[in-house]
């Protein structure tokens, strides 16, 4: 057999090898080229006697078979000697299978000490006298198969055999640490629990089993896991009767509980159905996955508290799921009516919340919490809320609200809004839990923040943190700057319910009862409204884009009909305390309160940013507006006759065309010169406008940045383009001083460009062209075959439209055509001249196609013959 | 050939906006957390790290691989612009087929700023000079970004080839639109008519806007690991890579054809290597995540990875073979049109749809039956990677 598993040239040493197992062991190694020593103390299964000859037995068969063997009678208690023995013929030791065992079964309430102790020696104290000895051989030759002999009686008890058992599960430990250490060192250690009928066995299993489990049939995994092919190491196997498999532990997915929250048997007991249910589990395999829930929760830190409504742990922090809204014109108005914005027609003072068509159209900025309120309101109607918030709505107050605007509220958006519990504080008897709802435009840029700070009632008391408890924004000592007030209609709650609170508190006199009150009470944030439209109102002349923020506190219930009386004290140029009564019974609805103000309306970032490279680019012209490129043309000449290594180092000659005003000027780095107009060889041209060459020879435009805008454009070698860093070393001074004594020769060449680019255009080329083309076709009807659709040309730079179909070609247009073909009337003129070619233009983006583009492969008809 | 290497666990976070989004690490660390969990292997089986991004100073891989764990495993990091995360993805693999690691985690991730791709170092020569060279001679350079001027330039010669109607590279924006709407991750989640598509602001003829991958801010990870760790960790019939190839530029991206440029023949010789690996070709296949950066590259790239034949992409598109009910499944997820483009992480966003879908954990874009999956992820500059996977 060609791939037989061979071990010539190793050295074993099988403990109790005399019988059973150990002699099968012994002789399947020592048949496949393995030197071994044999190692009996020839005493009977209990541990008693001592003999050679069951040792000689096992060599004498090795030997007859033409192996090689040695025979060892020590204990195994004195595992050197055995090491010795195999030192001492062999000259090494490769293998070690640990398997001399007794029994002294006996039940545990009749098992003397002795039987206990001289079970532990053979087999727990044996095993370590003879692979202690060993171990630094395999290390030191970094080589090495160790097997130990456990017992399914050790992994999983068996009657009478608690000295055993004990011993058996012992090995499996050593076993698993001696894998970790000697896994450097190429030592591979392994354990089995074998099942073979033995002199220890057939006193316990009936004889026909007995003869069916033969120590043959364990003796392969044995010889497997010794071999040098396998390097599966700190495994577990159970083995016998021809079934072999592997074992590994398995844990509960099990529970945690917090720390810091305290626990006791009684929430043992109460989670008992988690610590044991196995549906769920894992396989730790090592000490550091044995560690990781536990680990996991010491890093988690202790618990931030709760009770039964609320788990701080669970909800602190949550992120709600993303959600987005929309709003126009019409849901501004309609909740500006619901504020009680416009009451009087001929009043014009709010219209601009009210009326679309109004010239200065605002959103009052305070409903920027409507969306995030009616967002909050959905997640209650379909039961959804943050983990560790175990309440119903009915428990809660809206107790605090703020609300910031980063800039003015659009007309209409589409928003974006990103949730989270923010705070939560134990109030004694109550918690107040944060909302931090983030709102974004649809550029994704941050548009509006709320706070919505709930009271949850008998939620509180378990310890936690209790939150700021200073009083703020509280009204100064002296008289209100402002004082605005306005009546509630019967009906305002019932507007205001439109823009989307749909609790029925607030509009079924039944449900607004079974809470206590005598009718539908008003929407705390209708009130909120009121009071910031009046603050606005007060101090920007009601110009909605200054308001920054809005803080109030709800302190009691407004009814419809009441009316809002809004006191206002000024603090500073951007801030404004204000409370809220009800004028009927003198009582403070709204507490605690302030508006802030920008003295600078904030804008869109993007707009702002697409508005600064505008300015930039203004500003170069300006900054530059003395030197011309031609100075700068005889200061770079003057610059490479100074330092003629530049010019042997790009060696390029270059062509700039700038434009506006046009020049062109040839910058030779073969001859090193420079001169004004074109060149017959150009190796690189670049397009730029005057203004941005200037840029460029500052250092304050990049060359590559100005390619990739399309603001430069190169023909020929594009990267020789790079080699013109060289420019921005150019001495500005000198050319200052040059600009000086020339400002009165270049004004005028100045003043002509200008006057160049306003010339008026040459006339339009495209009539000749299409002119020609009918001639053509007429004297040759084939020619309009070729064509071989209707074609609709859009001309531009002049105008014109063109219809050619079949052999006519007529102006205008038609819509039935096959192919759409726009292109400038100088591109058409150029086709028609043969001096261009369509794919190219096509290519270029300057030849656009609507419809069937291969139409467009036959312009060459428009070719003058 | 090597050792089997199977895909076991896979995961990415929902796609955001610049600006919108998390940060790098925290958006890797979610990907990977998902996919080591999906996986059910613990970070510390995981023996080499492969971690993808295009923007970023050195070792943000570590950075965000720290989040998970700290085993002092290698970290390598990985830039092969718009390929990079299936570049990393094939070094993970190839560690796993050698038998280097019996476990890897390939992660992607990107943080793109607003606006189009620019180039970031300008004082060196542009590693993609040669392609603005070819497209400079084939058709000039103008304002618009210069990606879209690449690949439109690729569909505009496609169109004077084969006279191809603009609207046919609309319809390939509307199916990922129609698409993206089935899948909770994508970015771009409305749909969008054939008529809104077409007078969008036009960015390159024949692209309009809603034809260009928006710059996106995602990531995705996968785990990969060998047959013996499977069956050691008891993962039965996991999804597995059935032929994986990379190309980068031939000569004849630096001819005259724009197609070619943008890595027509690096598609179409990545994907016949991998149908020669795998032993089965195009026919056997059912669902295909494709590099659709934009709809003109889609278009080509259905030719190129033999999907249809050269010339029919328009056929092929109007009689609705690339979506559900056809004879493929492009781009289920919406592909990078729709569901967005994060540079590092699209490899492995598009792995792990296809893991998705071998497992039929396709949700309502389920593609029916699937059981043999083609990924294509291409980069300019250049390198394409295909990879097929497969479920048995």
């Amino acid at each position: 057999m060609a791939d037989e598993l061979r071990f010539d040239g190793r050295v074993a040493i099988v403990t109790g090898a005399g019988n059973g197992l150990g002699r099968s062991h012994a002789l399947l190694l020592a048949r496949r080229g393995a030197k071994v020593v044999i190692n009996d103390l020839g005493g009977s299964h209990t541990g008693g006697g001592k003999s050679s000859a069951a040792a000689d037995a096992v060599v004498e068969e090795i030997r007859a078979g033409g192996g090689e063997a040695v025979a060892n009678y020590d204990s195994v208690e004195d595992g050197a000697a055995i090491v010795k023995s195999a030192i001492d013929a062999f000259g090494r030791v490769d293998i070690v299978v640990n398997n001399a065992g007794i029994l002294r079964d006996v039940s545990f309430q009749k098992m003397t000490a002795d039987d206990w102790d001289l079970v532990y020696r053979v087999h727990v104290l044996g095993a370590y006298r003879v692979t202690a000895a060993a171990w630094p051989h395999l290390r030191e030759q970094k080589y090495g198969r160790v097997v130990f002999t456990s017992s399914a009686a050790g992994i999983y008890g068996n009657f009478g055999q608690a000295n055993y058992s004990m011993a058996k599960l012992g090995l499996v430990g050593f076993a698993s640490t001696l894998a970790l250490e000697g896994k450097k060192n190429n030592v591979v250690v392994n354990t089995i629990a074998p099942i073979a009928g033995s002199r220890m066995t057939e006193t316990v299993l009936p004889k026909d089993l007995l003869d069916s489990l033969k120590p043959e049939f364990v003796s392969p995994l044995v010889a497997w896991l010794c071999h040098e092919g396998n390097t599966d190491t700190g495994g577990l196997f159970e083995v016998g009767g021809g079934f072999m498999g592997k074992l590994r532990w398995e844990r509960t997915a099990g529970t945690t509980f917090r720390l810091g929250r305290g626990f006791g048997p009684e929430q043992v007991k109460a989670r008992w159905g988690e610590i044991t249910d196995f549906a769920k589990s894992e396989r730790p395999a090592s000490v550091t996955e044995s560690m990781a829930p536990i680990m996991a929760n010491v890093e988690a830190g202790p618990s931030k508290g709760g009770n039964d409504f609320i788990d701080v742990d669970a909800a602190l922090g949550y992120q709600f799921p993303e959600y987005t809204s929309r709003y126009d014109e019409r849901d501004l108005a309609l909740y500006a009516l619901g504020v009680g914005a416009s009451r009087e027609p001929l009043d014009r003072t709010d219209l601009h919340y009210t009326y679309e068509l109004d010239e200065g159209f605002q959103a009052l900025p305070t409903y920027a919490v409507v969306p995030v309120v009616n967002g909050i309101l959905d997640m209650g109607r379909r039961g959804e809320t943050a983990p560790g918030l175990n309440f119903g709505l009915d428990r809660i107050l809206h107790g605090e609200q703020y609300t910031e605007l980063l800039r003015p509220l659009p007309a209409k958006q589409k928003l974006t809004h990103r949730a989270r519990v923010k705070a939560i504080y134990d109030k004694g008897k109550g918690a107040v839990v944060v909302n931090e709802t983030k709102s974004y435009d649809e550029d994704g840029e941050l548009l509006a923040i709320n706070e919505v700070t709930t009271f949850v009632r008998g939620a509180g008391g378990w310890g936690g943190d209790r939150g700021p408890s200073a009083d703020v924004n509280v009204p100064p000592d002296r008289a209100p700057d402002a004082v605005l007030e306005d009546k509630t209609s019967d009906s305002q709650a019932l507007l205001y319910r439109l823009s989307g609170d749909w609790n029925p508190l607030h509009a079924d006199p039944g449900f607004a009862g079974a809470f206590g009150y005598a009718k539908p009470i008003l929407h705390g944030l209708c009130s909120f409204g009121y009071a910031g439209r009046h603050v606005l109102k007060a101090f920007t002349d009601g110009d909605a884009s200054r308001f920054k923020s809005i803080k109030a506190r709800f302190a009691d219930t407004v009814f419809p009909g009441e009316t809002l009386v809004t006191e206002m004290w000024k603090e500073s140029e951007t801030r404004v305390v204000f409370r809220c009564k009800v004028k009927e019974r003198d009582k403070v609805v709204i507490s605690n309160a302030a508006v802030e103000l920008y003295t600078e309306v904030p804008q869109k970032k993007s707009k702002a940013v697409s508005a600064a490279p505008a300015k930039a680019e203004a500003a170069a012209p300006a900054a530059t507006g003395k030197i011309t490129s031609g100075l700068v043309f005889e200061a770079i000449g003057a610059y490479l006759t100074k330092n003629p290594d530049v010019a042997s180092k790009v060696g390029t000659v270059f062509q700039f065309k700038l434009n506006e005003p046009a020049s062109q000027w040839t910058l030779d780095l073969k001859l090193n010169k420079v001169a004004k107009g074109e060149t017959a060889v150009p190796e690189c041209t670049l397009e730029l406008s005057d203004a941005d060459f200037m840029a460029m020879t500052e250092g304050k435009a990049n060359p590559m940045k100005l390619f990739t805008t399309g603001k430069l454009k190169i023909s020929g070698n594009v990267m020789a383009s790079q080699k013109l860093d060289f420019l921005t070393k150019i001495d500005r001074k000198a050319m200052e001083a040059a600009a000086a004594g020339v400002v009165a020769s270049a004004a005028p060449a100045a003043a002509a460009a200008p006057a160049a680019a306003e010339a008026p255009k040459a006339e339009a080329k495209a009539p000749a062209v299409f002119k020609a083309l009918a001639e053509r076709l007429a004297a040759n009807p084939a020619l309009g075959a070729e064509l071989g659709a209707v074609v609709q040309f859009n001309v531009t730079g002049p105008d014109g439209q063109w219809v050619i179909d079949g052999a006519t070609v007529t102006p205008g247009r038609n819509a039935a055509a096959a192919a759409f073909v726009t292109l400038s009337d100088d591109d058409l003129a150029a086709l028609a001249a043969g001096e261009a070619e369509a794919k190219s233009l096509f290519m270029h983006g300057k030849l656009r196609v609507d419809g069937d583009v291969r139409v467009a492969h036959r312009l060459g008809v428009l070719k003058n013959a | 050939m090597g050792r089997r290497v199977n895909v076991i666990g896979v995961g990415m976070v929902k796609f955001a906006k610049p600006g919108a989004s998390e940060e790098y690490n925290v958006m890797a660390s979610k990907a990977a957390r998902q996919a080591l969990a999906d996986a059910g292997v613990p970070y510390g089986e995981v023996e080499q790290a492969y971690a993808g991004y295009v923007y970023g100073d050195s070792t943000c891989g570590q950075r965000a691989v720290y989040e998970v764990g700290l085993t002092g495993i290698p970290v390598f990091n990985v830039n092969n612009n718009c390929s990079t995360g299936s570049s990393a993805l094939m070094l993970a693999k190839q560690a796993i087929e050698g038998g280097v690691a019996e476990c890897v985690i390939a992660i992607g991730f990107e943080q793109m700023e607003k606006g189009a791709l620019q180039a970031k170092w300008t004082d060196r020569t542009n590693p993609l000079d040669k392609h603005v060279g070819v497209m400079n001679d084939a058709q000039g350079v103008n304002q618009a970004p210069f990606a879209a001027q690449m690949f439109g330039g690729a569909g505009r010669e496609y169109r004077w080839r084969y006279g191809t109607k603009k609207e046919t590279f609309g319809k390939i924006a509307w199916k990922a639109r129609q698409h993206a709407n089935r899948n909770p991750y994508a970015l771009f989640s409305d749909t969008l008519t054939l008529d809104e598509i077409m007078a969008a602001p036009e960015v390159f003829d024949p692209l309009t806007r809603y034809q260009c991958c928006p710059p996106t801010c995602g990531a995705a990870a996968a785990v990969l690991c060998s047959e013996e760790f499977a069956r050691r960790h008891g993962i039965a019939n996991p999804v597995y890579i059935a032929g994986q190839a990379m190309t980068t530029d031939y000569a004849s991206s630096f001819g005259d054809s724009m197609m070619k440029m943008v890595g027509y023949d690096m598609s179409k010789t990545a994907a016949d290597k991998v149908y020669a690996q795998a032993g089965i070709g195009p026919k056997d296949v059912q669902v295909v995540e494709l590099h659709d950066c934009f709809t003109a590259n889609e278009l080509i790239t259905y030719e190129a990875l033999g999907l249809c034949g050269e010339g029919e992409a328009e056929k092929f598109i109007d009689e609705g073979n690339n979506s559900f009910g056809g004879r493929f499944v492009v781009n289920p997820s919406g592909g990078l049109l729709s569901k967005g483009h994060p540079l590092g992480a699209t490899g492995l966003a598009q792995c792990t749809e296809l893991v998705w879908q071998l497992r039929g954990m396709g949700d309502k874009r389920q593609v029916p039956d699937a059981r043999v999956a083609l990924q294509h992820n291409l980069g300019l500059g250049g390198a394409c990677v295909v990879t097929m996977y497969r479920r048995d």
